[in-house]
């Protein structure tokens, strides 16, 4: 017999699914499912189906030239709205509008996230990274934030694109001090696209790439002398989530603009991948 | 130089999410170049509001906005869309106290479900009434989580757990159903 859609496990079975239930309560599902044929009939079918749109439902892609035609929509916007317009469009709508963001924008883009970074101490710094250390947990969350943000708008998100560790990992000889650790999660469904080199500070650091769904997850492996963990908590900051951990020395953190709850999911691949 | 700022922040702001809310904007609609109307609209909205946009999470600030524009532009060109979800909120009221009408003849396999190809998937999403569908795409396509979800959609968190669950329901019993009438 089929559970109904209302019955309130069969509610909290898609929550537990969706990584949304609080530990006490999953627990006390993972005892019914154990006990209950009907339920756990029904979580192989939602899993199987959330899996087979993952992997099978077509993406929709953006069509070509669609940032163009917005770019040149609100520059039209601003015509209308604004007066002295020579001296506000000079550089911005003079010609084509730049299919991709400016410096400026990027520059922007990191002041949004220091207003957006709360000043609890999360990430404290040794002094070689930064001088001032309360302010400096947000400093770092944001320069990770704005790494991510610069790959995505660059035309690749990975300098290094392939899916096999065993050519990321070398590609980062000689270019940090340490190659990351490079494991495959792409059974978890965390494919991995490629490494990059972000820098921090001024210290360059080792970034992999994976992807979940058609979104990037940067995951930046800093050495714990050059910064320390305080404890593993997770942030948001204009939408991408950052998470953090220290694994066997390293501190890594990771961005991304998936669901809080897929980051945990993958945050905790990657740390049973790499023990 | 303040709307050169505006013009900044829109980019930095608006434009990382611009493939997702094109993506929603696609499911809403149904077809190419309408959701490219309905992302028009929503980001000259978004950029006029950008001065009041306060700061966090800006991928779901800018799918409200786009969800908002799609029901706009969804009320004046597909009004029968619309009439159908408020029909729907009674039904829904009705099958909370009976149970859910499909039931187990309907009820595949997960082995079958897993099998279902992109053209069924795809089709049987578009199928589904606006309000399941659009809670389906935001977290099982697009990965938002619950919060994020009701904000976007503007119903308490209890609604999106009922909907995403119905969504589902439906998604596998219209696969079971397209496999034994292709038999």
């Amino acid at each position: 017999m089929t559970p109904t859609v209302d019955n309130e496990s069969t509610l909290l079975l898609h929550a537990y699914l969706d990584g949304e239930l609080d530990p006490a309560h999953a627990l006390e599902l993972e005892r019914q499912l154990a006990s209950d044929p009907a339920l756990a009939a029904e979580r192989e079918r939602i899993e199987a189906l959330k899996r087979a749109i993952e992997e099978r439902l077509p993406r929709v892609a953006m069509p070509p030239g669609l940032v163009g035609r917005i770019e040149a929509a609100i520059a039209n916007a601003r015509e209308h709205t604004s007066a002295p317009r020579w001296s506000l469009l000079r550089g911005w709508t003079a010609g084509r509008p730049s299919p991709r963001p400016s410096w400026a924008a990027l520059a922007a883009s990191v002041v949004v996230a220091m207003g957006l970074a709360s000043s609890t101490t999360w990430l404290a710094l040794e002094p070689r990274l930064s001088q001032r250390s309360v302010s400096a947990a947000d400093e770092m969350v944001d320069m990770v934030v704005a790494n991510h943000l610069r790959a995505l708008m660059a035309p690749q998100v990975a300098d290094v694109g392939s899916s096999d560790r065993h050519t990321v990992k070398p590609w980062f000889n000689g270019r940090v001090p340490e190659a990351p650790r490079v494991v495959d999660l792409s059974t978890e469904g965390f494919p991995l696209v490629g490494g990059r080199v972000d820098v921090l500070g001024r210290i360059p650091v080792p970034t992999l790439v994976y992807r979940r769904r058609q979104h990037v997850i940067s995951l930046m492996a800093v050495p714990s002398d050059q910064a320390s963990a305080v404890r593993t908590e997770r942030r948001t900051i204009a939408g991408y989530n950052v998470l953090s951990w220290t694994q066997n020395g390293i501190v890594y953190l990771a961005v991304s603009d998936v669901a809080a709850a897929d980051l945990e999911a993958f945050a905790k691949a990657f740390r049973e991948a790499a023990a | 130089m303040v709307a050169n700022e505006d013009q900044a922040r829109f980019r930095s702001v608006v434009l990382p999410h611009l493939a997702d809310a094109y993506a929603l904007a696609r499911w809403l609609t149904g077809n190419a170049t309408d959701a490219e109307d309905v992302v028009q609209e929503a980001c000259l909205r978004a950029f006029r509001g950008i001065r009041g946009f306060a700061g966090g999470n800006a991928r779901a600030w800018l799918l409200t906005i786009t969800r908002h524009a799609a029901f706009t532009w969804l009320s004046k060109n597909r009004s029968s869309a619309l009439l159908v979800v408020d029909d729907l909120e009674e039904t829904e009221r009705r099958e909370l106290s009976k149970g859910f009408p499909f039931e187990a003849s309907q009820t595949p396999e997960a082995a079958l479900i897993a099998k279902a190809d992109a053209n069924r998937l795809e089709a049987a999403i578009a199928q589904l009434p606006v309000q399941f569908r659009e809670a389906l795409v935001l977290r099982d396509v697009q990965g938002l989580d619950y919060r994020e979800i009701a904000q976007v959609t503007k119903v308490p968190i209890g609604t999106v757990m009922s909907r995403l669950a119905r969504a589902r329901r439906r998604l596998v019993a219209s696969i079971g159903r397209n496999e034994t009438q292709s038999k």
